[in-house]
Order: C-alpha cells, then structure tokens, then sequence
C-alpha cells in the first residue's frame, strides 16, 4: 500500500480544468515532499482531491489505500492546514481547536490530552488562550499547524505554509516540519518557491498548468538549470568593459546591451559565476550589483516545457 | 503502518463525542452567547415579554368588573403579535446572517469538509442555530401567559388551555421560515454584515412586492410573497383568527420560500462552492 496514489485523476471546475489527468505514487515510510509549481499550477487541486474535499473529475485517487471523498476513516488520519491567515478575529486559539478536534471525533480527556501534547509540540502552549486578533502571524501559523496535528493526523498536507511568513518564522516552521517529518508523518508542503522546498526536501513534485511536469530530487531540479543558458543582468558603470570581458571568457552563449547594465546569457553559472567573482576582485571592470533573470522556478518549468516539447 | 516515535504524541482516542453537525450548532450558540448584541435584544424581548404578561391581567379585567375572562382566537394569536415577531425578524437576520457568511468570509469551510464533516452536517448545524434561535425565543411568549392564565382562572382563563398546542406548531412554522431565509440570505453574502443586510432586504423587499402586487391586483392573497406577512398569519390561522391570507396562500407561499431557500442554501454550501 503506498502513502499516496493518483491514476489518470483530474479534477475539472465546470468548464475549467484544475488538474489534467495524473499518476503518481508516493511510498509510505514518512518524511516531506514537496509541491511545486507557480501559481495556477494545479496544487491546490491536487491538495483538495487528496484531503477529499472534491471527488476526482476522472480516474481514481487512493490516500492510505482508499478514496477519501467523504471518507471518515481516510479524513480523520489526513490533517490539512490550508492557505491563507483569515481567522475570526475575536475567537480564541484554543476554542477554535477545541472545536476543530471535536469535529474529527475527540472528545473530554481525549480532547485535552491531544490538545496539550499538541499546543506543546507547535510551542503554543502558553498562547493559545489569546485571542487570534492578538497573535502575531507567526501564532496563527502555528496554531493552523496545531489544528492539522490535533487528531493525530499521519498524513499533513500544508498549501503554501510560507506565505506572509518573516524570516524567523519561516525558519521556526521549517525546524517544527523537519522535526514531525524526522518521528515519521508523512508532510506534502505545497510552494511555489523552490528554493523553501528545497531547504525542507529533497523529493519534490513540480506542477504547470494543471499537470504533472516531473516528479523526483532537488539536485536533479537544479542541474535541469545547468543543462539551459541562464541570463544575467551586471550593473556596471561601464556596460562595455564588462561585455569586453564576458566575449573573451569560455561558456558565454550571448550577450546584449542594455542602459547601464549588459545581459550576459552563461551556458553552466556553476562553472561562470567563480570566474566572474575572480574577476570582480581583480578589479577587471567597474562592477555595481548582479541580478539572475531566469533562475527562478517560472524558469525551470520553461525548460521543462521545452524538454517536453 | 507509520512508526511513531515516543515523542510525538499519541494517537487520541478518536470516533467519541457529539455528531458534528451537533458540534458546530453548540460552537455557533456559544459564540453567539457572548455577542453584546444579545444583551440588547434580550432586554427588547423581556419588554415585550412584561407587557404581553401584564395584558393576561389587564386586558380582560377591563370590562369584566374584575375577573379574569376567556378571550377570543385575535388575543391568542396575538401572543405571538407583530411586535414580537418583528423583533423576531431583526434578530434572526442579525445572527442567521452571519452563520454562513462568516464561514466564507474566514474560509472555514473548506476546512470543515476537510475533516469528517458532510455537506449535510454543516447545513444541519447552522440550520438547528437558525431554526432553534427563534423558535426558542418564542416559545416563552406561548407558555409564559398560558401557565399564568392557568393559575390564575383555570381552563376560564384568557389564554385557551389548548393554547400551546395551536401555536407551537405556528411558532415552528415561523421558526423554520425565518431560519431559512436568513441562512439563504447568508450564504449570499461574503461577510456577516452584508448577511444582515441581505436578509433584512430580502424580508422587506418580499415584503413590498406582495404589497404591491396585492394592491395592483386587488387579491391580498399576493400578500403571501410576504415573509413578515407568512409569519404573522401562521399564529392566527392555527388559533382561527380571521385574516386576510387564508390555509392555501399560507401554505403554498411558505413552501415556496422554504424550498427556494433550502436549495439557495444547499447550492451555495457546496464544497465545490465552498472552494470557489
């Protein structure tokens, strides 16, 4: 029995499609894998067909083995903690778990056993009696996760937990999902920033225009990057002497002129970019600022488009 | 099967407690329980409460050198009289407004049917919130003047002893009428407020279809588009009170806003909706 499987599901809304027809397996054995794919993509399509909340379109879709459209037994071992960060803002934390536990089912001492270990383990628990209006962002994230952790969920299905997060949230987020990850839940971490999944996972699924691109590791992401020219904007005082530089150094597929700046498009910037940074330290042109045009997952997915084609 | 390690939490004992629509009905009454708004619509109801009280005494003892007398099928279905029932309607429309709204507003339900919560359950919640609400509100103005009737004149008290059992059913009739359209009203609107809104619109905007209609027409049987006029005709034909809707524009005017609403309600409660 694996984790998770899709065969030929789609999921159509009227007239639009969300997802096209897709398969897919994961394995059971925990750990995290990653969504991606920009927005639009079909995630949060995938995600409401694994957590039952629509039945597929098309084909079949099996959570632990079973479909979970309506499925009591499949919904209370799936936590989902949704998109955005919209709560009513004169409820309490710890009310809105409370309910939300008694919805899958838990009730008196089960209730408040599963609730402290919980608001323990997201460290709310000192907090949670505020009310949302009074939690910072990062709170509410944390008692979101709270909520898909409660009924001691063994599947928790995250859409794009990072949104709106700072920094120091972001990290404390990542350590908590690495820490459940590391005792065995199974977490699907839906983003459309590759470089968030990328700190989290190493097994990633990459979505576009409601179907499945490609499903395997970051390294193998990455190097797709290395395989397609990469365009790179130098800001410089002199454009020229940088272009000067550029046409004389191996690897470089193209260059243009713009105002105060060149675009130089570099076959491998793994092999590149420490030859500029060589470069820039000897002093060889004036030098302001570097910005990548096209190293982002819009990027990749344009790759992977084009290797499908 | 996953291991889970010793410091993860265990499993909880899952599949105890209450059905969830019965989950979601008791988290609606708390919330509304601790409104400040209830405070002033619980003092409007006890005044209206007092006075409908102090009528059982004074009203009949006017003419009647000072007894208390049985009184006609107008003052038994004028327990449940238009200033109740207008008052009714404000309420209702203030807390049915925002049960559904509310959800859309914070995306709660796609949450909600992300656990082990049907369609069904959800609309039984809310539906026992805004049905209940108002039949509960009425029913002290049925048994309140009945039991006091009772005690103080017997079966020749003012209030019928069969009372209860005529405006009960009116009382539910009325109950289920305003919760519908109010649960309709709000699960056209994307937050609380244009809930409230939408369901004093559609109440007075029914309202003054029917009285134009039954003007245009010369058929005050028009008057049945009327929700207000619905429900304060139920209290009169089930006590035998003339007035100017008989049984069948009574009936067929309420089953029509009962199902249009329902299904209004049922379409917009759609995970599919729920998703959009």
């Amino acid at each position: 029995m694996s984790l998770l499987s899709l065969d030929r599901a789609s999921l159509r809304y009227g007239d639009i499609l969300g997802l096209s027809p897709t398969s897919f397996s994961l394995p059971l054995g925990g750990g995290i894998t990653g969504l991606l794919g920009p927005n639009g993509a079909g995630k949060s399509s995938l995600i409401q067909l694994l957590c039952g909340l629509l039945p597929p379109s098309g084909g079949e879709v099996r959570v632990f083995g079973e479909a979970p459209y309506r499925n009591p037994a499949i919904l209370g071992r799936i936590g989902l903690v949704p998109e955005g960060d919209r709560f009513p803002t004169g409820l309490r934390g710890d009310r809105w778990l409370r309910m939300m536990g008694r919805l899958s089912g838990l009730e008196g001492q089960a209730l408040e056993t599963a609730l402290g270990a919980t608001l323990d383990l997201v460290g709310m628990t000192d907090r949670a009696h505020l009310p949302f209006s009074a939690m910072s962002k990062g709170m509410r994230q944390r008692i979101r996760l709270a909520q898909g952790l409660l009924h001691g969920s063994d599947l928790l299905v995250l859409d794009e937990p990072f949104n709106g997060l700072d920094p120091e949230g972001r990290l404390e987020l990542m350590e908590t999902l690495r820490g459940l990850a590391g005792q065995g839940r199974h977490i699907l971490v839906s983003s459309h920033i590759l470089g968030e999944v990328a700190q989290l996972t190493d097994r990633i699924l990459l979505l576009l225009r409601g179907r499945l691109l490609a499903e395997g590791s970051v390294t193998e992401i990455r190097a797709l990057l290395d395989r397609h020219p990469v365009e790179l904007r130098v800001h410089s005082e002199d454009p020229r002497a940088v272009a000067r530089w550029a046409v004389e150094e191996a690897g470089l597929a193209g260059l243009r002129m713009e105002a105060g700046a060149v675009v130089l498009s570099v076959g491998s910037p793994r092999a590149f970019l420490p030859r500029f940074q060589d470069a820039v330290a000897r002093g060889a042109f004036p030098f302001t600022a570097l910005s990548p045009l096209d190293l982002d997952l819009d990027a990749v997915f344009h790759y992977l488009v084009q290797d499908h084609a | 099967m996953p291991i889970h390690a010793p410091s993860l939490p265990p499993h909880p004992i899952q599949g105890q407690g209450l059905p969830a629509a019965l989950v979601l009905g008791r988290f609606e009454v708390r919330r509304i329980l601790r409104q400040r708004l209830g405070r002033f619509f619980g003092f409007a109801f006890a005044l209206v409460l007092l006075v409908e009280l102090a009528l059982v005494y004074f009203k009949p003892m006017a003419g009647a050198g000072g007894q208390l007398l049985p009184q006609g099928a107008d003052f038994q279905a004028g327990l449940l009289g238009k200033a109740l029932l207008f008052l009714l309607w404000l309420q209702v429309a203030q807390v049915g407004g925002g049960l559904v709204a509310r959800d859309t507003l914070y995306r709660i339900r796609p949450l909600l049917y992300a656990h082990p919560v049907r369609p069904l359950d959800y609309l039984l919640g809310k539906g026992m919130v805004a049905v209940g609400i108002p039949l509960l509100i009425q029913l002290p103005f049925i048994l309140l003047p009945w039991g006091l009737s009772l005690l103080s004149a017997g079966a020749q008290g003012p209030v019928w002893p069969t009372a209860p059992l005529r405006l009960i059913p009116a009382a539910l009739v009325v109950a289920l009428l305003m919760g519908l359209i109010t649960l309709g009203a709000s699960s056209l609107a994307s937050t609380p407020r244009g809930g409230f809104a939408w369901a004093l619109g559609l109440v007075l905007g029914f309202g003054a279809l029917g009285t134009l209609l039954s003007g245009l027409l010369s058929d005050p049987r028009w008057g049945a588009l009327s929700p207000m006029a619905l429900a304060q005709a139920w209290p009169r034909l089930c006590c035998g009170a003339p007035g100017d809707l008989g049984w069948f524009p009574t009936g067929l005017g309420t089953l029509v806003h009962l199902g249009f609403w329902l299904g209004v309600v049922v379409l917009r409660t759609r995970p599919a909706e729920a998703l959009a």
